[in-house]
């Protein structure tokens, strides 16, 4: 708890020895560094005994706000989220480090790095907060952090729109989180989480604390369809506030619905479900989005959404087993989902890393002006294909691991829950199937047609590789990626601890053998595949020794030669799949036709996917409450005579309430 | 040592036999078309001569295009062992092995996608797409299908849902195995490009869907393309025959012989539909595969009301 503590003075004592320290440019990133550096590394030293079946710690000072106490607490479900912090944190703020570089003369950065430092250290403690004024505080104060940290580029209007919307909906779901933790503060008649969760609820409570949280929360997280902000805020903030966002701040959405589901034992029957279809909604929806997507950062964002989407599965089906009474079936599904937070958070901040990488060598961030990138930046192309096999749940990579927990859990209630929950689980099955497959294409789409191919822009000059100040952190994320994917069985337990915690159950060491035995025999299976396909490769070698090979041009069916146009794009790749489910994400196709004398008239086409719940609910909404709030705008005029009208008004108002002949 | 034979001939026949199983498809076709057709054992001519030759790379490739072949035949080679067949058991099975099992194709499947791409042709990238989204509906299905199996079973081990007992199972739910095993044949042909979604034969690269994506790749690497295909065929045919040949005699003569008879079986009917059948239009193809989709589904819905 003190080696804790400790890292939050670090964090915030550096934050503000940065802010001055912005002149002497050296010192301040050396000042970063070294404390993410000593934060982090203190993190994982805090979290990993209580991973390994640590008993819960807390640490409490009294606090002059009313209710409020600052209370802190460690344990497995905390630890299991320090763990995920420390890996993001440490990667994206040293990144950053490298990716600002060239914005040095124009902006500020220590205010930069003061915000990030900061961010951090709220998030620390948003995890670990036991008392509700603390945590709406930390929680509130993150949000608004994160707002510097997305409008760093503050001149682009588009960049101060998204953080404008980031605002409103988190501010939406943390009014929602107010009166959940008013209600239950009630019911306990404390804000202590440790006297909330000894508190017994009504069972109508209960259902609306759930679906208040499940708002609050999910806006932070971005469950389809409060998403909305997402695939704005993303693609506007530096790569690695990206990285750091769909890394970690969205899991917080996840954490708090964790907790939530911690302190209120008896959910009605409903949530399992509930959370379930969420999900599966989520899931689809996300990756579909994604798939018509050809901006790069807008893409990942989209498909962070999907992955919010797996975990909800996991916690659902966890929910489900818990209130069916199946102790295995929860504690798959938990750790699945908990697994997924960490490997989500790994892979998806590589991905951001590597797009922030490839923005910054190509000035842009259309997929269809790339292509061939793989030559110009190897380190780049290399760790972005490890990203996507992994973020695609292919085996030999983290997203496999923590994938294959879920289908697990998904197939154990298959077989032993009741006929509703065989349904529910089949249909979660049938969905998470669904989303691998399209992930699958999706990252396909993204990773060759950003770096296969030929070269689509018409650049002369050649692409630089980024310097390894940018590229070493992503080498370490990608290192977590593999190392989770081939020997999973640390981290596996870690999860099973947090999910033994988060049902309150004590483990066994026969049934941990029995949760962890099949996912190492498929490692097992991983392993034989890599000494068979090293032999394979042997053999290629010497084949190749043998006959010689040569090279030419691609083969163009006959036709002379290819040019760079005739590659297909990333619209074209994705067009089949977006046709077969147009219904769902309205996808438009456009042509245009201008007509030029004596020559055949020139065609266009263009393709896109419009947000539904964006266009078709949010923005009328938004639109008409503006209508609304602009009619209150007469009142406000700006004219000085009108004010002291109006405070004459309610003078005559006050005098007339406590006139005298009242009394 | 048992346990050692055991791989060894398993390795055997899925290296070995498999090329076979094409060489049936092309001799059915040819028998139905009149004509003499092919040798029975082309395939192994086709494979053995390509070996021998030197490859040729486009420029634009990268090691992606090199390594994909390779990734793609030692998948199909790893799930082979997730099956039991023909009397023998499956050297590896745990709990929940059919993920992996698909998994694995999957692998295979993204490489073979990037490596479509590496090349930078646009036919190339029509089939790599076609072959993705087309394999992403048929794996939904799949999982339909294995959790029909896993209702009936109860048990996430393909080597208990396919390969034990079924003698048992097939008189108390009959229906439902008649509904999976129909709707797992489509998924067959979608998985494998056969007619009616792919035709392997066709003269035109513009209608194609696995072979274009395979244009660029020539000497060994081709060889490799091509055996890994068989391999394919030879273990998602295993895991239909297995599935529907509700016999053990425990004899393992008998049963090797049973399950190559019935391999060769499956490969003469894949040869009749191709026969029979046109191939469907591209736009088509959806419809195809939800109609494997309505089978499992149905399949499943009969599973659950006779177990529970």
């Amino acid at each position: 708890m003190r080696l804790f503590l400790l890292s939050l003075e670090i964090l915030a004592f550096s934050a503000v020895l940065v802010l001055f320290l912005d002149r002497f440019r050296k010192l301040c990133h050396f000042v970063f560094v070294a404390s993410l550096v000593a934060a982090c590394s203190l993190n994982f030293f805090v979290s990993f005994p209580f991973l390994r079946g640590g008993e819960t710690s807390i640490f409490r000072i009294p606090w002059s706000v009313p209710f409020g106490e600052f209370t802190i607490g460690l344990d497995p479900l905390s630890a299991f989220f320090l763990m995920t912090i420390g890996c993001v944190a440490l990667a994206s703020g040293i990144y950053g480090c490298g990716y600002l570089q060239e914005h040095h003369e124009k902006k500020n950065l220590g205010v930069h790095y003061f915000f990030y430092l900061l961010l951090i250290t709220l998030l620390l403690v948003v995890v670990t907060a036991r008392n509700a004024v603390l945590f709406l505080t930390a929680w509130e104060l993150m949000t608004i952090i994160g707002y510097f940290l997305v409008t760093f580029y503050d001149e682009k209007k588009s960049v101060r729109e998204a953080g404008y919307l980031y605002l409103i909906v988190t501010h939406c779901g943390t009014f929602c989180l107010l009166v959940m933790f008013a209600l239950m503060g009630q019911a306990a008649s404390s804000m202590d989480f440790d006297q909330m969760a000894l508190a017994h609820y009504a069972p109508g409570l209960t259902g609306l604390l759930f679906i208040l949280g499940l708002v609050g929360f999910g806006a932070k997280a971005g469950f389809f369809p409060i998403h909305i902000w997402l695939p704005h805020a993303h693609p506007a903030a530096p790569s690695h506030v990206s990285a750091l966002f769909s890394g970690f701040v969205i899991k917080t959405g996840i954490y708090g619905l964790l907790r939530l589901i911690f302190i209120i034992k008896d959910l009605p029957a409903w949530s399992g479900p509930v959370v379930l279809a969420i999900g599966g909604v989520s899931g689809v929806f996300g990756v579909l989005y994604a798939l018509g997507q050809h901006e790069i950062k807008k893409l990942l964002a989209y498909h962070s959404i999907e992955n919010i989407g797996i975990i909800a599965l996991g916690i659902g089906i966890g929910l489900l087993g818990n209130a069916s009474g199946h102790e295995s079936i929860a504690l798959i599904g938990y750790a699945g989902g908990l697994l997924h937070v960490l490997n989500h958070a790994v892979f998806k901040s590589l991905l951001f890393l590597s797009a922030g990488s490839v923005i910054r060598s190509t000035g842009t961030g259309e997929i269809d002006a790339m292509g061939g990138l793989l030559k110009f930046l190897p380190f780049t192309g290399h760790l972005f294909l490890i990203g996507s096999l992994s973020i695609c749940g292919l085996p030999l990579f983290n997203g496999f691991i923590s994938e294959w927990l879920v289908y697990r859990a998904l197939f154990d209630g298959v077989i032993h829950l009741d006929k509703f929950g065989i349904i529910m689980a089949v249909m979660a099955a049938v969905s998470l199937a669904l989303i691998g497959g399209l992930a699958a294409i999706c990252f396909a789409k993204a990773f060759s047609v950003i770096f296969l191919g030929q070269n689509r822009s018409h650049r002369q000059d050649i692409y630089k590789e980024n310097p390894c100040m940018m590229w070493g952190p992503m080498m370490f994320l990608a290192a977590i990626c593999v190392w989770i994917g081939l020997f999973p069985k640390t981290i596996v337990s870690f999860a099973f601890a947090s999910a033994h915690f988060l049902i309150a159950a004590k483990p066994v060491a026969a049934q941990t053998e029995f949760l962890l035995q099949p996912i190492l025999s498929t490692t097992k299976v991983l392993y034989i595949f890599l000494l068979v396909l090293g032999l394979l490769v042997l053999c290629r070698a010497l084949l190749a020794r043998r006959y010689p090979e040569r090279r030419v041009g691609t083969w163009a069916c006959g036709y002379p030669s290819l040019t760079t146009r005739i590659q297909y794009t990333a619209s074209s790749f994705a067009e089949p799949v977006l046709r077969l489910f147009k219904w769902m994400v309205c996808f438009q196709v456009q042509r245009s036709e201008k007509s030029r004398i004596n020559l055949p008239e020139e065609l266009e086409l263009s393709s896109k996917v419009v947000d539904m719940p964006e266009h078709f609910v949010f923005r009328p909404i938004l639109a008409m409450l503006r209508r609304f709030s602009g009619m209150l705008l007469k009142l406000q005029s700006g004219h000085i005579p009108q004010y002291l009208f109006y405070m004459l008004l309610g003078l005559i108002a006050l005098l007339l309430w406590k006139f005298p002949w009242r009394a | 040592m048992i346990p050692f034979i055991s791989v060894l001939s398993r390795l055997a026949a899925c290296l070995l036999f498999s090329p076979f199983l094409l060489g049936v498809i092309g001799k059915t076709k040819a028998f139905f078309a009149g004509r003499k057709g092919p040798p029975l054992l082309q395939p192994y001519y086709d494979i053995l001569k390509l070996i021998q030759k030197g490859s040729v790379y486009s420029v634009t490739t990268t090691w992606i295009f090199r390594a994909a072949p390779l990734i793609f035949f030692a998948t199909t080679l790893i799930a082979s062992f997730l099956i039991p067949f023909g009397g023998l058991k499956a050297p590896v099975q745990f709990w929940g092995d059919a993920l992996l099992f698909t998994y694995l194709f999957g692998l295979g499947r993204f490489f073979i996608i990037l490596a479509a791409m590496d090349t930078g042709s646009s036919f190339e990238g029509m089939g790599a797409s076609r072959e993705a989204i087309f394999s992403c509906l048929s794996e939904i299905v799949l999982f339909l299908n294995f959790a029909a199996l896993a209702v009936l079973s109860k048990s996430f081990s393909l080597s208990q849902m396919i390969g034990e007992s079924w003698w048992a199972s097939w008189t108390v739910s009959g229906p439902s195995l008649i509904l999976v095993g129909a709707s797992y044949f489509m998924i067959l042909l979608v998985e494998n490009s056969r007619i009616p979604i792919d035709d392997p034969a066709t003269h035109l690269e513009l209608t194609m869907i696995h072979e274009v994506m395979v244009l660029d790749h020539s000497g060994p690497d081709l060889a490799f393309i091509l055996h890994g295909a068989a391999i394919k065929l030879f273990v998602q045919g295993s895991f239909f025959v297995t599935l529907l040949i509700p016999f053990q005699s425990h004899n393992r003569i008998i049963d090797a012989t049973v399950f190559l008879a019935a391999m060769i079986g499956l490969a003469v009917i894949i040869g009749i539909v191709e026969s029979v059948m046109a191939r469907l239009r591209l736009n088509r193809i959806p419809s195809f595969i939800t109609g494997a989709f309505v089978l499992a589904l149905f399949g499943l819905i009969i599973a659950i009301m006779r177990v529970l």
